[in-house]
């Protein structure tokens, strides 16, 4: 039962992840790898702080994705001053940078990982209580991000994906509106890494890794990119998809890089043979 | 500290590390003038030529004469696969850069998955030692495996300038670089030139591997950074400028050498991307160290 039920909170912080990730590629069209990194920078904060501090979990979980926000800013900021395609590179560098600073730094535990997180809740209902926190949390990011993309603010948003030059000449700032997309969509990233760190008590750089960047893009693009409930069926079919494997009681060794390859293939595959994802009859945006 | 004998070894050691990264820079670099794509498929590549002459050389037992060429082979196939059967669907469905990008990047980690389910996570080499024989020349330590870098490095960027200047078929690279439209009416391929190119960057990438396989450990996922190092040096070359990215691989090489001088050496790796940032903020368009007159 407790299996099922962290499987339940692991996909409700996929949800989050990959529903705010479509938000920045999907609606904004920002070419970014490193929304794994905005999930650490939440995780990290969120875990550090309980672990030094006295300070109530959900305040940490709101000050990790505070710093998220903060971060996706300035890499925003700065890179997209130039041009798009060098947001994507500047990303993933990002992304390897900061990794590269975690595993160095002593007091984030290093290579080794941040572990001894308070776990807050104890007993028999933690998972229960965890999976009601990351499951409602999931359905109001799913709502909040609903509600951004199908009112006005959304048809800015996709005018400005679709024509920014036509978007641009109407008087509207389209710097302003990318680094506002990018900042609630790795907000809601570094939610996700607080209870994460709440849940798992245990943290490392291994996790944030660019393939969690794929893992994510691939939840995105099999649900179907620009859609509101694309990212939501990618994340749940590709967490549960792999526990068929997990089943097969086979090795680490074995069962990680077997999983790698589902994730991938079902990308190349979707890629290929159903661009628009598959809740994306329309193709909402075209790949 | 700052003993000449000392600045020399290591502007040295720089210059022959730097080597192999120069060659991956050259092929990335030279993939994304005539393409105009950043081909993060490179680094899957990259993972293809190591494995597959790591495999001929010890499961197979194959000399290196039969290994290199092998890794030729099968990575050029494998780059003429990705290019007709990909990247070039893609380019007729007009795709935006996000999807070739999400192409390259999730076929590079296909690889490295399919390859790390086969040898594992150890890190491998392509010879049982990796120890080379060295030779003091004017007080500097100089390794055999030095030599033959700094060799092939030089050897491949003067066999690639004289055919992108001295052939037609190079002049073609150019003419599909600088406008695809109107080289096509021209009567020029585009998809030829892409072509061209892919296998060029082929043997660039088995050349590097060589070297970077026989100097020291490698494991899947290595070659993720390695196609990082090369995107940070073509940016700092400036797009479309591949003997200054070249160059800028070697500028990148140095200053991690030299750094040791003053910081631990942990955080040599972090300065690669500190290079990144300051040549996105900086320099978009690369560093002119020489301004153009027309």
């Amino acid at each position: 039962m407790d299996y099922l039920l962290t499987l339940g909170v692991l996909i409700s912080i996929f949800v989050i992840l990959s529903t705010s990730y479509n938000l920045v590629i999907g609606y904004g069209g920002l070419s970014t790898v490193a929304h794994p990194i905005f999930f650490a920078i939440g995780a990290y904060t969120a875990g550090l702080l309980s672990i030094h501090t006295t300070i109530p979990p959900p305040v940490n979980v709101l000050i990790g994705a505070a710093a998220a926000m903060v971060a996706s800013v300035l890499l925003a900021a700065s890179s997209l001053r130039v041009s798009g395609d060098y947001l994507l590179i500047a990303s993933l560098g990002f992304q390897l940078g900061l990794l590269q600073l975690i595993k160095n730094l002593d007091f984030t535990g290093g290579p080794g990982g941040l572990g001894a997180i308070p776990g807050t809740f104890t007993g028999p209902l933690r998972a229960p209580i965890y999976l009601a926190i990351a499951g409602g949390l999931a359905i109001l990011t799913v709502l909040a991000i609903r509600s951004i993309v199908q009112g006005p603010y959304g048809r800015a948003i996709t005018a400005m994906r679709d024509e920014e030059l036509a978007f641009t000449a109407l008087g509207r700032n389209a710097m302003s509106l990318k680094i506002v997309i990018f900042a609630i969509g790795c907000g809601f990233a570094g939610i996700a890494g607080g209870v994460y760190a709440y849940y798992f008590q245990y943290i490392s750089p291994d996790q944030f890794e660019v393939l969690q960047s794929a893992a994510i893009l691939t939840m995105v693009v099999l649900g179907g990119m620009g859609t509101v409930y694309g990212p939501v069926v990618g994340a749940v079919l590709l967490l549960a998809i792999p526990q068929a494997i997990t089943f097969l009681n086979l090795p680490s060794s074995v069962m990680a890089p077997m999983q790698g390859i589902l994730f991938t293939l079902l990308v190349l595959l979707f890629l290929f043979l159903r661009p628009a994802g598959i809740l994306g009859g329309s193709a909402k945006v075209r790949l | 500290m700052f003993d000449p004998v000392i600045l020399a070894q290591i502007l040295w050691t720089g210059i022959a590390t730097a080597s192999p990264f120069v060659l991956l820079t050259a092929g990335f670099a030279l993939t994304l003038k005539v393409t105009g794509l950043w081909n993060f498929a490179q680094a899957g590549l990259m993972a293809i030529a190591f494995y597959t002459m790591f495999f001929a050389l010890n499961a197979f037992g194959l000399p290196v004469v039969a290994a290199v060429p092998l890794g030729v082979v099968v990575t050029s196939a494998a780059a003429l696969v990705i290019e007709a059967y990909g990247l070039q669907v893609l380019r007729e469905r007009h795709s935006g850069n996000l999807t070739f990008f999400i192409f390259t990047l999730i076929l590079s980690e296909f690889i490295i998955y399919v390859l790390t389910l086969a040898f594992g996570t150890e890190p491998q080499t392509l010879f049982k030692s990796i120890l080379s024989p060295v030779s003091i020349i004017g007080d500097i330590a100089v390794s055999d495996w030095d030599k033959v870098a700094v060799a092939m490095a030089a050897t491949g960027l003067a066999l690639l300038w004289g055919f992108m200047h001295g052939t037609r078929e190079g002049q073609f690279l150019t003419a599909v670089a600088d406008n695809a439209p109107l080289a096509e009416l021209y009567g020029i391929s585009a998809i030829r030139a892409y072509r061209v190119t892919a296998v060029i960057a082929a043997l660039f990438i088995v050349a590097a591997m060589y070297l970077i396989g026989s100097h020291g450990g490698i494991v899947p996922n290595t070659p993720l950074e390695l196609v990082l190092t090369a995107v940070i040096a073509t940016l700092l070359g400036g797009i479309g400028r591949v003997f200054a990215a070249a160059a800028a691989a070697v500028f990148l090489a140095l200053i991690q050498s030299f750094s040791i001088l003053f910081i631990d050496s942990r955080w040599q790796n972090l300065l690669l991307y500190g290079f990144l940032f300051a040549a996105i903020l900086l320099f978009p368009r690369g560093v002119r160290l020489i301004a153009i007159r027309r």
